[in-house]
């Protein structure tokens, strides 16, 4: 079944994105920013539709495009409104989805895009995604790991970072771009609704695993990969849309390190004289 | 005016006609005072009083509408900040970041050896003799996220340490700790004082635990409306204005991820 291109390609973008959405979902989570991600995801869909209508073949670029407007709009208004962050992405979100749809409904031909993209869909990813993802993957992973003292810190507390020396509103703009490229790629993969997994069922299959985070940040890149890859391998073998198949495959990871992790509690519990 | 303190190594703090309004109230109203090197010192006030936007403003965390802020005689910027250590309140992370208190401590070093905090022999010695000064080096592995309020404290003033501060500033430092443990508190700092020989800034509504361990005590109440040894600010007329008729010492408890302005 690797002898495929189109199959090669699917397993090589999931062998990327996957590890790195398991990568930055460990922050993505720690800091409550898992709506946020389903916000950018959604706003892909405005994207979709806008470079349908513009005439893209191939609606990337303004997938990314309105994804990155709908993230900065998200924290320009998170900094100069009072109004609560729950309030601000539910109305970008919606608004986002309603207008794709609308736009879709009325260009002619499209409604069948809408379902690969609300679910994923492996033989939509060309060799132009192949291409970005590995551009995306190689500087987004350098980016990170040059910066991951920064982060962490910005994680644990914004102003103990900032009084050491840390440029917190750089750090969390750049961060906010990082993820929102990433997030639109791995819409190709995942879909829409389902691509936010991605960043918060590895983290949280890693937890069960590590005692530290460089430990969880290790285990999230190779639950995100065994996600990915095994997801893909499902979802060509049975037929399967992709993003289900990914979520499944993560899922079932994430409970049986659940599970092992119960036992092992209760042995040590056992263990410990009372 | 304030009393002039003469001090022959100058001044740790100096502020001068801050002013901060925050959306239509004036929070700080001209705030004056000049904090000496070398003393253990609080600044008190109660809920409402602006502490919280003066600590801000000397982090350079808020800017001031008018006003001028000095540390360490130097403006507030990256340069300074260096030399300062800040202990907050608490960490307002998710449990789900497992953070260890070894991997939290070397994000505080300079150079840090081992990339992706991989052990090192050198660097975890030096880590753990930080832990050890502020009495917990048991809790090098553990992560931070499980620790108690305590023991977080000790944790963030090691962290704090580690970058050897001139000035500390401590906010709320006995909010969420016990009285045995506020005890334990003010010795660790007295110690943590005399060891260093820096400058402690204990930020607190609080007035009737930190009097007894600061050397000078500066009371706000969205102007520097008293300031002198404790006993001083204890009996001053403004004192009990700002705090109502009684001096009556409360703890408030703030909810995870709730933030307001004092």
């Amino acid at each position: 079944m690797f002898t495929e291109a189109y199959m090669q390609r699917a397993l090589l973008t999931a062998l990327l994105l996957a590890p790195l959405c398991g990568l930055l979902g460990v922050f993505v989570t720690a800091r409550r920013m898992a709506f946020f991600s389903d916000t950018i995801s959604h706003a892909a869909l405005a994207g979709i539709a806008v470079g349908f209508w513009l005439g893209f073949t191939d609606p990337t670029l303004p997938m990314i495009a309105v994804s990155l407007g709908v993230a900065m709009l998200m924290l320009w208004l998170r900094e100069k409104t009072d109004l609560l962050n729950d309030t601000i992405m539910a109305l970008l979100l919606s608004g986002s989805v309603a207008f794709g749809i609308v736009v879709l409904s009325l260009l002619k031909g499209y409604r069948g895009e809408l379902h690969r993209y609300l679910f994923g869909d492996i033989l939509s990813v060309g060799p132009q995604e192949v291409a970005i993802a590995v551009v995306v993957t190689a500087i987004v992973g350098t980016v990170v790991f040059a910066r991951l003292n920064a982060l962490a810190l910005l994680t644990a507390h914004e102003d103990l970072a900032h009084v050491s020396g840390i440029s917190v509103r750089g750090l969390n703009y750049a961060f906010v771009l990082v993820l929102t490229v990433v997030v639109a790629l791995s819409i190709r993969l995942l879909g829409i609704i389902l691509v936010t997994s991605l960043l918060v069922i590895p983290p949280a299959t890693a937890r069960n695993l590590a005692s530290n985070l460089r430990q969880q940040l290790i285990l999230a890149i190779i639950v995100g990969a065994l996600g990915g890859v095994g997801g893909v391998a499902l979802s060509f073998q049975f037929d399967l849309p992709c993003g289900p198949s990914i979520v499944l495959t993560c899922l079932a990871l994430f409970l049986i390190t659940l599970v092992g992790r119960a036992l092992r509690k209760s042995r040590r519990r056992n263990l410990s004289p009372a | 005016m304030a009393e002039i303190h003469f001090h022959p190594r100058g001044l740790a703090i100096e502020v001068r006609g801050l002013r901060v309004t925050l959306g239509d109230t004036a929070v700080l109203r001209g705030v004056d005072f000049h904090v000496p090197k070398g003393q253990i010192v609080a600044l008190i006030g109660p809920n409402g009083s602006g502490k919280t936007t003066l600590l801000r403003c000397l982090l350079g965390l808020q800017r001031p509408d008018a006003g001028q802020v000095r540390l360490l005689g130097e403006e507030v910027g990256p340069a300074v900040l260096k030399r300062i250590g800040y202990v907050p309140q608490r960490l307002p992370f998710d449990r789900s970041f497992i953070l260890s208190v070894r991997e939290f401590l070397s994000l505080r070093l300079r150079e840090t050896r081992g990339w992706f905090w991989q052990r090192h022999r050198n660097t975890d010695a030096h880590l753990r003799a930080a832990l050890a000064e502020v009495g917990v080096d048991h809790l090098f592995d553990r992560p931070i996220a499980g620790l108690s309020g305590g023991q977080l404290q000790r944790v963030l003033i090691a962290f704090s340490l580690l970058g050897k501060p001139e000035l500390l500033l401590l906010d709320e430092p006995t909010a969420g700790v016990d009285t045995p443990g506020e005890q334990d508190f003010y010795g660790l700092i007295t110690e943590v004082h005399r060891r260093h020989k820096l400058t402690v800034v204990l930020v607190s509504h609080d007035l009737s635990m930190v009097y007894r361990h600061a050397a000078r005590v500066y009371a706000l109440n969205g102007i520097i409306c008293c300031e002198g040894t404790p006993e001083e600010v204890m009996n001053a007329d403004s004192l009990k204005q700002a705090y109502g008729i009684h001096v009556t010492p409360y703890h408030h408890e703030h909810g995870p991820g709730h933030h307001h302005v004092h």
